[in-house]
């Protein structure tokens, strides 16, 4: 009976590969805290976040194009490995110092000290010529990442000023006037690029026969010049390892000497979504940026948010719905208006997004957050905004004109409009497989349906998404204007809905304003929406400017191009205390709910302490 | 001449056949993502024309268009047409130029991780795809196999009992099962890891901590895939293997008096071949099989890898990934087209009569 | 025909029948019985309760709707995706093995180019194009096609042994072509073997959706069972214990693929007299 033991032999065999590993040195990460022998990066030594790099990494060069690199040297404001001039705490709207310290700021001009103690790994002092290659390279390539910085300034003056006793450069962004005159692009600009070293990139432009493309091939690794605290160590398709520089010349200048408390950050590639959750519920991911719905339900085991309740996030993106206004019937604003007044934001709150958005109004200003809270007038709301109400929609339909037919069994069948011809069906595009978003659609739908406007969910690929966004193939689309909280919020978020500025018919490419709204060459374009547009980034007077906000914002609802749906959070900053503690929270906020790779968030890792 | 070696003509002539399905399958897999009106470079750039001026765009559009083949390209330069804009390079100019890079072992380079080379890609992910795969494939088939002959055998009890739970255990979704086996055994119990090829601190390196991580992580993903592929080859050899036990040649060999294990040993031989034509269709198709495991388990392999390729239109990587798995199937059935060639008398008979199969 | 009837002497096939018709009968009845409705009823992920026997899911629905929905939808994918697949590997098996020589070798070749091409390649490509996308229909359509393989070799094996059988050879002596010979005399021979063939197709095919769907490749506008589970999954069911987001959905696969199974092994015992004892 050779076979049985066969049999047995190979269940044994498969029970043994389990017992070596347990007996190996694997770690049960939130009870006990073993020792840490036998591991290249100790788990008290190593800081574990994820949630900005979904695929494979792909080269760390800082030159290559944005969607071509890798965390955390790639598609935001990172700035561990290479650290920009300023950083934007979105908090208190202040411009905290890093490679540079802000002196003044106008409409004009802003001028910047870079710091004096600023160092590059090899021990070259960080100057003005690496500001100034980085900003300016956009009028030598036109396709650099970052070219579009050199539309928006003249040129930087330097001089040389005397702080304290210390020779300082002074930087002086000379803000252009005559075609973009917006400083507060330039302030993003500045907080988001970040500063390489031109003696290094100089030379492998020179070595490559000035071919951009060339040198944005150029293999990068850990040896590389930076600036930041840390440097990359190590990657794989499975994880991002940085290693921490001992010698980043901001621990003397900015910290007083401290050093950040994790050698190691390690940045988890995860397949699937719910694999980050696990992860922080067994205390082997320490921050985490991606939607978790219920996270109450895991703060017994020691998952934490901003705020301890509801809505657990601090807002800071708005995701809307643009319509097409080139075509029927979403071209006629009191459709629009019906369809604002027809969605239930409240089972959006509830359903979608797991609760974790207060409560909205209608507007594109943001009520009650931030710094933007302050432009939201509530008056106007009233009078001239829509909420939920199933009933105004309807009304509103039919004194337009249309008319809602349906089946025989109640169903909606189709719409018609004034002069009876049939609509087609509306679809929602959003891409597929992003839960919350579906879900936000799934709801939409619903609440459009039932006042008896006839639209569908329209989930495509990924890949096709982007494609249709940019070029307007789309009836109705789900979108987040801004990603993040910026010196330009919310003029940006204005800019993004609703300029004509860079209007292109439907078919050509378009990267704001994808519903083609206020076409500068129909009857109806209104002159008011551009004019406060152009005029917002310069006004310095607060009394004025909240005027402005509140004209345009009027605008904005009683047209109805798009339709505001939560207030999410800019990331969805949740974290773990199992391992450490000392993050910002709402009680604690000494710097704003973001994860400590980008930012004025970036002192988090000073603050990090092991957990008893 | 070949007349003379009919076996060797049975291989050529196999092989002949499976060459030819070869270099179809290669044309097809290649012309099959170029069917799809969105080309890669189009979705590249809508994830990245942020902040650039249109001129730019253009510019950079075309420079991965070029970069890409995907253009006709004259002296280096982009062949337009009157309205400025370059001529797509036909399908058949793509095929041949990526048919000649193939020779050099230049699988092209992946569009979405650029500049990383396709053939890095596929280097870096399959050997875990692999080891996932295979051994849970061979040793399903092997238990599952030796457990439906002894129920074939042995019938009575065993046989009422364990005939029910592997059918049942083959009819649960093998990805549900893994769901449950990560709850059960990683959230609630605590005792595995939930996901991973190896614990999160380690880089692969030959040292001993590294593989006993990789076999502690590879205990539950085994596990999902290993019980669910038994129970269904034991329902398959059970079936062979009672057919078997009735036919004539096995009374004849009892009432010879011959061994009992004798028998069984023939018994196995002919139930087998059958069995042997589903290994091989499982293993060739192993590597687009591990997919949904290594979602759930968040495992290094080719399976996600090829999935997002996918669904970007990522022609070289698609490609790379087809080839392999053409390669693998080929290579599997052809290998077991000869084996039964040699294990089954009846071939071999009708190749010594000239009567080829 | 009689030899269909003698199934159900077998108890096997009695269970494995009734529980397949049990489920066929809750998709087809089940709105009938059950209040069926796609409306948000309760809160997310409300526990099962009396009123809502299997809870609500994500967006607040009632689960035993989606569940009747789901399993309608996956037993139309199921039933399909076994009848293209059984039609074209029949059809194509039988000829091979039938003519065998260069036909044969040709059919081979299509074959193995079908295994060779990964279905999920396909099931992209093909949902891109269409600018409706996925629809229940097209997906049991690509499954269909790319499933037939494995009966396509099964049924050729069962020919090509029949082939050489003496009552063929005598047809063919008389002068009946090819089609003639296929439907009046291999077919009758083999129409039990097609039979368990539909049977594992129609399997597979439940199994395939649902596996499809669960990667997020599945119907785009559809509730099917496949769904029900990338639903769960998406959402983070599994590590907050909400086990009704995916057990019950599990639970029917499982049954409605063992009873298909059950169905099958019997009719092998009945079909096949030396299986049974």
């Amino acid at each position: 009976m050779n076979r049985n033991f066969k049999f047995k032999g190979l269940i044994a065999g498969a029970l043994l590969c389990g017992l070596i590993g347990c007996g190996g040195g694997e770690k049960k990460a939130s009870t006990t805290k073993e020792s840490d022998a036998g591991s290249p990066f100790p788990r008290s030594k190593t800081l574990y976040l994820a949630g900005s790099q979904w695929g494979d990494p792909t080269t760390f060069n800082p030159m290559a194009d944005i969607w071509a690199s890798t965390w955390p040297v790639g598609k935001g404001a990172f700035n561990l490995v290479y650290e920009p001039l300023l950083s934007f705490n979105a908090l208190d709207g202040k411009f905290e110092p890093c490679l540079g310290t802000l002196v003044s700021k106008s409409g004009d001009e802003i001028v910047i000290d870079i710091n004096p103690e600023a160092k590059w790994s090899d021990g070259q002092k960080v100057t003005s010529a690496d500001v100034k290659f980085i900003n300016e390279i956009g009028r030598r390539f036109k396709d650099a990442p970052t070219a579009i910085n050199a539309e928006y300034f003249t040129e930087i003056k330097v001089e040389k000023v005397q702080n304290n006793g210390v020779e300082t450069e002074r930087l002086t962004f000379v803000v252009e006037k005559k075609v973009r005159n917006n400083p507060l692009i330039v302030l993003d600009h500045i907080t988001q690029t970040r500063i390489y070293p031109a003696h290094v990139w100089e030379k492998a432009l020179a070595d490559n026969g000035n071919d951009l493309s060339a040198v944005q091939k150029i293999q990068v690794d850990g040896s590389a010049v930076v600036s930041g605290p840390y440097k990359t160590e190590a990657a794989t398709n499975e994880k991002i390892v940085l290693k921490r520089r001992d010698d980043y010349w901001g621990n003397k200048a900015l910290f007083g000497g401290k050093m950040p408390a994790p050698e190691f950050i390690i940045h988890p590639i995860f397949k699937s979504n719910d694999a980050f959750a696990i992860a922080l519920q067994k205390g082997e991911l320490d921050g985490s940026q991606t939607f978790i719905p219920r996270i109450w339900m895991k703060q017994k085991d020691g998952v934490k948010t901003w705020f301890d309740q509801a809505p657990y996030f601090l807002a800071g993106a708005l995701p809307i719905f643009v319509m097409n206004t080139t075509k029927a019937p979403t071209n006629d604003k009191n459709f629009r208006r019906a369809m604002a007044a027809a969605i239930n934001y409240n089972d959006v709150k509830e359903l979608a997004v797991s609760g974790y958005s207060p409560d909205i109004q209608p507007g594109l200003i943001m009520a009650g957050i931030g710094m933007e809270g302050k432009y939201f007038n509530a008056d106007d709301a009233k009078q001239f905004g829509v909420s939920y109400d199933p009933a105004l929609a309807k009304k509103i339909l039919a004194d337009a004109g249309y008319k809602s037919v349906y089946k025989a069994d109640g169903t909606l069948d189709y719409m018609t409009d004034k002069k009876g011809t049939k609509l087609p069906t509306l679809f929602i595009k959003s891409p597929a497989g992003w839960s919350d978003w579906e879900a936000i659609v799934t709801i939409a739908v619903k609440g459009l349906r039932a006042a008896g406007i006839d639209a569908r969910e329209g989930f495509v690929d990924a890949s096709l998404y982007w494609p249709a966004r940019g070029s307007g193939d789309f009836d109705i689309l789900l979108t987040k204007p801004d990603n993040a909280v910026l010196p330009s919020t919310p003029w940006s978020r204005f800019f993004q809905v609703m300029t004509s500025s860079t209007w292109r018919p439907i078919g050509q490419n378009m990267n704001e304003n994808y519903g083609r709204y206020n076409n500068p060459k129909s009857k109806e374009f209104n002159p008011m929406v551009e004019k406060l547009l152009k005029e917002i980034p310069t006004i310095s007077d607060p009394a004025k400017l909240a005027e402005a906000y509140r004209a345009l914002n009027k605008i904005f609802m009683m047209e109805q191009p798009a339709i505001p749906l939560a207030y999410l959070p800019e990331q969805f900053y949740e974290f773990s205390e199992s391992r450490w503690t000392g993050w910002p929270t709402a009680a604690n906020p000494y710097a704003p709910p973001l994860l400590p790779w980008v930012g004025a968030s970036t002192k988090i890792l000073w603050q990090l302490q092991l957990a008893k | 001449m070949l007349k003379q070696y009919p076996t060797l003509r049975y291989i050529l002539q196999r092989g002949g056949w499976y060459f030819i399905t070869f270099v179809v399958a290669v044309a097809i897999n290649f012309y099959l993502p170029r069917l799809g009106s969105n080309n890669p470079v189009k979705i590249i750039m809508g994830n990245t024309s942020q902040g650039l001026s249109s001129e730019a765009v253009k510019e950079k559009e075309e420079k991965y268009l070029k970069e890409f083949g995907l253009v006709k390209v004259k002296n280096g330069k982009i062949v337009r047409n009157e309205d400025g804009s370059p001529v797509k390079a036909s399908i058949l100019e793509q095929f041949i130029s990526y048919v000649g890079m193939c020779f050099k072992g230049d699988l092209g380079t992946s569009f979405q991780k650029y500049p990383k080379k396709v053939l890095d890609v596929i280097k870096d992910a399959v050997p875990w795809t692999i080891a996932l795969q295979l051994p849970t494939i061979l040793f399903g088939w092997i238990v599952g196999n030796v457990l439906g002959a002894l129920a074939a055998y042995k019938r009575g009890i065993f046989d009422r009992v364990f005939f029910p739970v592997s059918l049942l255990l083959s009819s649960l979704p093998f990805f549900v099962f893994g769901m449950l086996l990560v709850y059960q055994f990683a959230v609630v119990w605590d005792c595995f890891p939930a996901m991973g090829g190896y614990a999160g601190d380690l880089i692969p390196t030959f040292s001993w901590t590294f593989f006993s991580s990789a076999a502690y992580h590879y205990v539950l993903p085994f596990f999902s895939i290993f019980l669910i592929a038994a129970g269904g080859q034991a329902i398959g050899m059970r079936s062979m293997g009672i057919y078997e036990l009735g036919t004539d040649y096995i009374k004849y060999a009892k009432w010879l008096g011959l061994k009992e294990t004798r028998i069984i040993a023939y018994l196995f031989r002919n139930a087998m071949l059958p069995q042997l034509t589903g290994l091989a269709l499982s293993l060739g198709t192993m590597i687009g099989g591990a997919l949904i495991t290594e979602m759930i388990f968040s495992y290094p392999g080719l399976g996600m890898a090829m999935l997002t390729a996918i669904q970007n239109n990522n022609y070289p990587m698609i490609q790379g990934c087809t080839l392999l798995i053409t390669v693998c199937v080929l290579i599997a059935n052809f290998t077991v087209d000869i084996l039964i060639g040699f294990l089954d008398p009846r071939v071999k008979a009708g190749l010594q009569i000239g009567k080829g199969n | 025909m009689k030899q269909f009837l003698s199934l159900f002497k077998s108890p096997m096939f009695v269970i494995g029948f009734s529980l397949f018709i049990g489920t066929l009968l809750l998709a087809l009845l089940g709105p009938l019985v059950f209040n069926i409705t796609t409306e948000r009823v309760g809160v997310q992920y409300a526990p099962p309760s009396g009123k809502y026997w299997f809870g609500c899911d994500d967006l607040g629905r009632d689960y035993v709707s989606l569940l009747i929905k789901g399993l309608q939808a996956s037993l139309y994918v199921g039933f399909l995706a076994g009848i293209i697949a059984t039609t074209l590997g029949t059809l194509l098996g039988i000829y091979g093995g039938f003519k065998g020589g260069l036909v044969d070798d040709i059919i081979n070749m299509v074959t193995n180019l079908f295994i060779v091409i990964p279905s999920i390649v396909i099931i992209i490509l093909i949902s891109a194009s269409f600018s409706e996308g996925r629809s229940l229909t097209l997906i049991a359509v690509i499954i269909g096609m790319t499933a037939w393989t494995w009966s396509a070799r099964a049924v050729r094996a069962q020919s090509s042994a029949l082939k050489s059988k003496d009552h063929i050879s005598l047809a063919k002596m008389n002068g009946a072509n090819t089609f003639a010979v296929i439907t009046l005399h291999i077919l009758p021979y083999l129409a039990s073997y097609v039979f368990m063939v539909f049977i594992l197709q129609v399997a597979t095919g439940i199994l395939t959706e649902a596996a499809i769907s669960m990667i997020g490749l599945g119907p785009l506008d559809t509730v099917s069972l496949g769904t029900i589970l990338n639903q769960a999954k998406n959402n983070g069911a599994l590590s907050d214990g909400i086990w009704w987001a995916f057990m019950p959905a599990t639970v029917i696969i499982t049954i409605v693929v063992f009873a298909l199974y059950l169905i099958n092994t019997s009719a092998e015992g009945v079909f096949n007299p030396r299986l049974r004892k």
